[in-house]
C-alpha cells in the first residue's frame, strides 16, 4: 500500500457548527403541484415506442461510421495502411490520427490525456486507432477489417497494485510511476486520535470494476455544415459536450450545437464526449454528410468509464463506547488507461467518508494509477460507494469487537444538522438519526438482531451524497443552471426551456412541476424544451445529483418572474394591487375576497396583447463553498442527502448463495417534488447497488481483454433477483434548496454494498472483504470458518476420480 | 456485430430440407430457433454459406403422448412450448421445469429443443433431465432414420453424433417408464438468463423407501453431459437416508471433471456437484412426480 505520509498541514480548528442563512422552512406547505406523483411528462411517448432516441434518427444522405480499436493492451503502432479499405465500394472516408486534431482532450482539465486516435501507442484493448464512414453499417465492418495496423506489443500494466513499481512499464511518459492522481489530505490530528483511542482497528477491502451498462448504447450523429457542427447525442450533458467538442476543433461554442434526444440511461457513463462525437465530427466534415456512429454492447464495455476498482485500507480509533475519534483512509484505485473523471473519483472516494458519521480527525491518502485497462470514470455515486462499503463493514467489525449493536454504534456517531465535516463541508439539513431510527423500526431490528433463525442475517449501513457539485468540472464563472419560461400567447400553455438533461430519471417532469408551482399554473399545461445548447439556456447537465436542487432553483426563479408579471397585469385588470392577488393552478383570485377571480389565461393573453411575450428567466449559482486545501472543492455541495438502509438476507450455508429478502431504505432528501419518481430512483439505485454487491464485475484475461463484455456474462440482476423493497422517507427541509429539496438519484446507491456485507456477517459470522459478494466467495469464507472451528470439511478436490 | 452473408432457404418439407443439406454441402447449417447459431455467426465464430430454416416444417413442432413410444417432442418445439405443454407437465413435469430454468423468457420463446441438443454445449439445461429419463432422439437422413439415446448423442464440447450435411434431428422421445420421481436442479449465478454452473438431473424408481433404480446426469462439469454411474450404484437396492444421498453426492464428484472459468472454480463446481446431486436425489425421491 501507499506509505503513510507525514502530516503536511498543521491541525487546525474548524468550526463544528453552522447555521444556514437561507430561507426558513415555511409553515404552510399546501403546495398545488409539487409533492404530488404526477405522471412522467414523456411516459406516453416512451411506452408507445414513439420516443425517438439518437439511434432512431435518420437524415438524408446519412453515412454510418465505426471505429477500429486496438486488440492489444499496450503496443506501439508501427504503421497503419488504409489503402485497401479505401478501395471498398461504399467507403466514403477512412481516418487515422493523421486526419484529426492532435490536441489532447479529457473531461477533467487537470489531465487531458486522450487523443481522438492513438498516435504512438495504444493503451488498452479497445483504444481508438482509426475510423470509417460508409454508406451502410455492413460496409463499415468490411472496411475496418481491411485496415492493416502493424503493432509492436509492449509489456502491459494489468495489476494496479504493481502499477507504481519502479520496473513497471510506463503508460503515459508524462506521468512517472503511472501515478495519475496522488492525494494526501490531513484534517485534525489522526495520530493523536489513535493514541487517545481505546480501540484502533485496521481492515482491508477490495472493490470491483463495474460498468454502468445503460440500456441504450452510446450513439452520436454529427452534421458539419457551413462551418457549424450539429451533434445529436445520447448525452448526460450537452454543455460539456459542446465545450469540449468546440475546444477540440477550435470552433466558437456558438458554432457547435449539441442536442440530446431521449436517453436510455447514463449513470455517469455518458457525461463526456467519446470517439463517436470526435471521430464522427471529422468524418462528417470530410464527407460533407451526416454521420451516425454508435457503440455496440462490447464496444460500450471497452469504452467503459465505469466504476473504479479500489483497494481500501481503513484504520479507525474509537472510544470504548464506540465514538469515532479518527479515521485514516489509505486507498489505491485502478484508473485504467486514461483520466476521464478519475481525478474527481479519487477525491470523492475519501471526501465523502466524513459525511454520515461525525468525527474530527481524518487522513486520506490515495493514488489513482494508470493501467492498460479501459478507463474508469463516474458511476452512480462516483468514487464514494466502494469506500462506503469498506467503511460500513469496518464499522461493523469495530462494533462486534466492542460488543455494541451495529445500529447503536451508528446512532452514537450519526451526523447532526448544521454541522461542518473535518474536510469543511457545510451540512445544513441532516436527518441521519431519524433515518437510522426509522429503518430500525420499520425493519423490526430489535426483534431480529441476534434472534433470526440460522442462515438469516440483518445488516445496516448509511449513505450520503451531494445535491449537485459545488463547482463545475472545468473552471468557469458560468452559473450552474439557467431557465426560461415562455407563456403561450393565449395563456393555455407554457414552455419551460432548460439545459437540464432528462436521461430517464425524470428531470423534465419534476422541473415542469416546479415551474407550474412557481407560476401558479397547472403541470398538465406545461411543455418543455430541454438539453439543446442552441435553444435552451445553459445548464451543466445530469451528474452529481444536481438538477432537482440546482436546475430547480433556476426554474423556480423563472416561474416566480412569470407569476409576478402576471399578477401585476391581473392587478391592473381587476383594479387591485398585485400584492392582494394570488394565483394557484391557473386561477387568479384576491386573497381577501376569493370571489374576485380571473383566469391565468385571460391575464396572460392580455399581457401579450399589451406588453409582448410573457416570459420568466432564472439562474442559479451556489455560494462559495469549501475549504482552501488542495482538492477542497470536490465533495462540496449546497446540500447533502442522507440515507440509512437495513437489509435482511438468507444464506445457503452449503452453496454460499445469498438471497436478499427485504431491504428497508429510508431517505432524507428534503422536500419531495414527485414521490413516485423519488421511490423509483430509490428502487433503481438499490437495483444498481445490488448488482454491484453480488453479481457485477468486469473481468479480464491475462492479456487485458474483457472476458465478459455481454449482458449474458456481465450479470446485472434480473427482476426475479430483486428483494422486497421498502422505500421510506423522513420529514426534512433543506434551506439551501428551492422549496427545501435535496438529491436522491445517487445517494441511494451508497449504502447497499456495505449493508449486504454486514447482513452476511450477521448471518454467518464471516466477512467477505472484496466485492462482489459472490456465492463462491461466501462459500469459501464459510469453509475457512468451519476449518478454523475444527469442523470436518470435505475436500472436493481430494475425492476418488472414476473417470479414465 | 453484423451477420455475414449467407443464402437462406425455408423448405416446405423434411425431404426437401434434407435434400438441400446434401446439395449445399458441409458449410450449410440448419436454423431452428437461431438463439445459438445467429450469435455465433454475428461474433464471427461460424460463417455458414447457407442456412436452411426449418420454420415451415410444422409437423416438427408437435408435442404428443403416444401410448407405445411415450412422450414425443418435435425438434422445433420451443422451450416455452415445452414448459407450457399440458401433456409434458402431466407426464414429465421435471422436463417442463427444466425448460423453464433455461435462459430467459425471450430465448425460451425462440429456442428449440432440437437446437438445444445439436448445439451441444456442456451446460445445456435439457440434456441432463432427458438423459436421466432415458430419452432418445430420431435423426432423419435421405436414406432413412436412426435413433440414438441422448446419452450417446454428445461427443464433445459443441460436438454431437448428428451428421449435419445429411441429417436433421426431428424428435425427442421419452419412453414410458417405471420412474417414480425425477428432477433437474440448476445452479446459475442469477435467477434468469444465466448458464448453468452446475446442473444435476436425477430420476429414481422407488419401492417404498428402497431405491430400485437411479439415474443421475451432471451438466456443465464435463465435456458432455455425463452420467454419474458410481453415484447411482451406491443407491440401488438401498433404503434411502440423508447419509446415503450425501455418499452418492460425493461419488458423483468423482464422475465429473469441471474446469475453472469466470463462472466458477473447479473446486467450487465439484462441491456444488456433491450438494446438488444430494438435493436432486432427495427432491426426486420425495417430490412425488416424474
Amino acid at each position: 500500500m501507499i506509505p503513510s505520509t507525514p502530516a503536511d498541514q498543521k491541525p487546525k480548528s474548524i468550526p463544528r457548527a453552522y447555521s444556514h442563512p437561507g430561507l426558513p422552512e415555511p409553515a404552510d406547505k399546501n403546495y398545488a403541484v409539487i409533492g404530488k406523483s404526477k405522471p412522467k411528462i414523456d411516459a406516453r411517448e416512451k411506452v408507445t415506442g414513439q420516443a425517438r432516441y439518437t439511434a432512431d434518427l435518420k437524415f438524408p444522405n446519412m453515412l454510418y461510421g465505426k471505429i477500429l480499436t486496438s486488440p492489444h493492451a499496450h503496443a506501439r503502432i508501427l504503421s497503419i495502411d488504409t489503402s485497401e479499405a479505401e478501395k471498398i465500394p461504399g467507403v466514403k472516408a477512412v481516418i487515422t490520427h493523421k486526419d484529426v486534431p492532435t490536441l489532447k482532450y479529457g473531461i477533467a482539465p487537470a489531465r487531458w490525456d486522450e487523443n481522438i486516435f492513438c498516435i504512438e501507442t495504444v493503451k488498452f484493448v479497445g483504444d481508438k486507432v482509426a475510423a470509417v464512414a460508409c454508406i451502410d453499417e455492413e460496409t463499415c465492418y468490411k472496411a475496418l477489417k481491411a485496415i492493416k495496423v502493424e503493432y509492436e506489443v509492449l509489456p502491459a500494466v494489468l495489476d494496479p497494485l504493481h502499477a507504481m513499481d519502479a520496473d513497471a512499464p510506463q503508460i503515459h511518459p508524462e506521468y512517472p510511476l503511472n501515478k495519475n492522481t496522488e492525494i494526501h489530505q490531513n484534517f485534525g490530528d489522526v495520530d493523536e486520535a489513535f493514541r487517545k483511542a481505546d480501540y484502533v482497528r485496521t481492515d482491508f477491502f477490495i472493490g470491483n470494476r463495474t460498468y454502468q451498462a445503460p440500456l441504450e448504447p452510446h450513439t452520436a450523429t454529427s452534421i458539419w455544415q457551413d462551418g457549424k457542427l450539429t451533434v445529436y447525442s445520447s448525452t448526460q450533458s450537452p454543455h460539456y459536450f459542446q465545450y469540449y467538442i468546440a475546444r477540440e476543433f477550435g470552433l466558437p461554442m456558438g458554432n457547435v450545437r449539441v442536442i440530446k434526444t431521449y436517453v436510455g440511461g447514463g449513470f455517469g457513463g455518458k457525461l463526456e464526449p467519446t470517439g463517436l462525437e470526435f471521430g464522427g465530427a471529422v468524418l462528417a466534415r470530410l464527407t460533407g454528410r451526416p454521420v451516425k456512429m454508435f457503440y455496440d454492447r462490447a464496444e460500450m464495455f471497452a469504452h467503459n468509464r465505469g466504476r473504479h476498482r479500489q483497494y481500501m485500507k481503513l484504520t479507525t480509533g474509537v472510544n470504548a463506547d464506540g465514538r469515532i475519534l479518527g479515521v485514516h483512509a489509505d486507498f489505491i484505485m485502478d484508473g485504467g488507461a486514461y483520466t476521464s473523471l478519475g481525478i474527481a473519483s479519487a477525491y470523492y472516494a475519501g471526501a465523502m467518508l466524513t459525511l454520515t458519521y461525525d468525527f474530527e480527525n481524518y487522513r486520506f491518502d490515495m493514488n489513482r494509477v494508470y493501467t492498460n485497462l479501459p478507463a474508469c470514470g463516474a458511476q452512480r455515486g462516483h468514487g464514494a460507494p466502494q469506500p462506503r462499503y469498506a467503511f460500513e463493514a469496518h464499522l461493523d467489525n469495530i462494533a462486534k469487537e466492542l460488543g455494541i449493536d451495529p445500529m447503536e454504534i451508528r446512532l452514537r456517531n450519526a451526523r447532526k444538522p448544521n454541522t461542518i465535516t473535518p474536510n469543511e463541508f457545510v451540512v445544513n439539513s441532516c436527518e441521519m438519526v431519524a433515518c437510522l431510527e426509522q429503518a430500525r423500526d420499520l425493519s423490526g431490528w430489535a426483534d431480529k438482531k441476534g434472534k433470526l433463525p440460522a442462515g438469516r442475517g440483518i445488516g445496516v449501513a448509511t449513505g450520503s451524497f451531494v445535491s449537485g457539485a459545488g463547482y463545475p468540472i472545468y473552471r468557469t464563472d458560468l452559473p450552474q443552471a439557467a431557465a426560461m419560461i415562455k407563456v403561450a400567447e393565449d395563456g393555455t400553455a407554457a414552455t419551460l426551456y432548460t439545459g437540464a438533461t432528462d436521461i430517464g430519471q425524470g428531470s423534465d417532469t419534476v422541473l415542469c412541476q416546479m415551474a407550474a408551482e412557481a407560476m401558479g399554473y397547472t403541470y398538465e399545461q406545461m411543455k418543455i424544451v430541454a438539453a439543446d445548447t442552441e435553444t435552451t439556456p445553459h445548464d451543466f447537465g445530469a451528474y452529481a445529483s444536481r438538477q432537482t436542487l440546482m436546475s430547480g432553483a433556476a426554474v423556480k426563479e423563472a416561474g416566480e418572474e412569470v407569476r409576478k408579471q402576471l399578477l401585476d397585469m391581473a392587478g391592473e385588470m381587476l383594479g387591485l394591487p398585485a400584492e392582494q392577488l394570488d394565483v394557484r393552478l391557473g386561477k387568479i383570485s384576491a386573497k381577501e375576497n376569493p370571489e374576485t377571480a380571473l383566469s391565468f389565461e385571460e391575464a396572460a393573453r392580455t399581457f401579450f396583447v399589451k406588453k409582448g411575450p410573457l416570459m420568466g428567466r432564472g439562474s442559479y449559482a451556489p455560494p462559495k463553498l469549501g475549504g482552501k486545501f488542495k482538492g477542497a472543492p470536490v465533495g462540496t455541495s449546497p446540500a447533502y442527502s442522507f440515507a440509512a438502509q437495513v437489509s435482511e438476507v438468507e444464506i445457503d450455508e452449503e452453496t454460499g448463495v445469498v438471497t436478499v429478502l427485504d431491504v428497508w431504505d429510508v431517505h432524507d432528501c428534503g422536500q419531495v417534488i414527485n414521490p413516485a419518481l423519488l421511490h423509483a430512483q430509490v428502487h433503481g439505485a438499490l437495483y444498481m447497488g445490488m448488482g454491484e454487491s453480488i453479481w457485477e464485475e468486469v473481468r479480464f484475461d491475462a492479456k487485458g481483454k474483457i472476458q465478459n463484455p455481454t449482458l449474458g456474462e456481465y450479470r446485472l440482476p434480473t427482476a426475479l433477483d430483486m428483494p422486497r423493497v421498502h422505500s421510506s422517507l423522513v420529514p426534512s427541509y433543506e434551506p439551501a434548496g428551492p422549496w427545501g429539496v435535496k438529491e436522491v438519484g445517487e445517494g441511494a446507491t451508497l449504502p447497499t454494498m456495505g449493508c449486504f456485507r454486514n447482513a452476511i456477517f450477521d448471518a454467518m459470522g464471516v466477512s467477505v472483504n472484496s466485492l462482489p459478494l459472490t456465492p463462491e466467495k461466501v462459500w469459501a469464507a464459510l469453509r475457512e470458518k468451519r476449518k478454523a472451528n475444527g469442523e470436518d470439511v470435505w475436500d472436493p478436490l481430494a475425492c476418488e476420480c472414476f473417470l479414465e | 456485430m453484423f451477420l455475414p452473408d449467407f443464402d437462406y432457404y425455408a423448405p416446405e418439407s423434411l425431404t426437401e430440407a434434407i435434400g438441400l443439406l446434401m446439395q449445399l454441402g458441409p458449410s450449410a447449417r440448419v436454423l431452428a430457433g437461431g438463439t445459438d447459431i445467429l450469435v455465433k455467426m454475428k461474433s464471427g465464430l461460424l460463417a455458414p454459406s447457407a442456412l436452411v430454416s426449418l420454420k415451415n416444417l410444422h409437423e416438427l413442432r408437435r408435442i404428443r403422448w403416444d401410448a407405445d413410444r411415450g412422450l414425443v417432442i418435435g425438434a422445433l418445439a420451443t422451450h416455452n412450448e415445452i414448459c407450457n405443454s399440458a401433456v409434458v407437465q402431466e407426464r414429465f413435469l421435471s422436463l417442463a421445469e427444466a425448460a423453464h430454468k433455461l435462459a430467459n423468457n425471450q430465448i425460451r420463446n425462440r429456442g428449440t429443443i432440437g437446437g438445444n441438443l445439436v448445439n451441444a454445449i456442456p451446460s445445456a439445461d435439457l440434456p441432463p433431465i432427458l438423459i436421466a429419463l432415458g430419452a432418445y432422439v430420431t435423426l432423419k437422413g435421405s436414406d432413412g432414420s436412426r435413433t440414438l439415446p441422448v446419452e450417446c448423442f454428445f461427443t464433445g464440447v459443441s460436438r454431437c453424433a448428428l451428421e449435419p450435411e445429411r441429417e436433421i434431428l426431428t424428435e425427442v422421445v421419452i419412453p414410458p417408464q417405471e420412474t417414480t420421481g425425477s428432477t433437474y436442479l440448476k445452479f446459475g449465478l442469477r435467477q434468469s438468463g444465466a448458464l448453468a454452473v452446475v446442473g444435476v438431473a436425477a430420476a429414481v424408481t422407488m419401492e417404498g423407501d428402497v431405491v430400485r433404480d437411479a439415474r443421475i446426469c451432471l451438466g456443465a462439469v464435463y465435456k458432455t453431459p455425463t452420467r454419474a454411474i458410481q453415484a447411482e450404484q451406491i443407491l440401488v437396492g438401498k433404503r434411502w437416508n440423508n447419509n446415503l444421498l450425501e455418499e452418492a453426492g460425493r461419488a458423483a464428484v468423482g464422475c465429473c471433471l469441471p474446469i475453472s472459468d469466470i463462472r466458477g472454480s473447479a473446486e467450487y463446481r465439484r462441491d456444488l456437484v456433491r450438494i446438488f446431486t444430494r438435493r436432486a436425489l432427495k427432491c426426486a425421491i420425495t417430490k412425488g412426480h416424474v
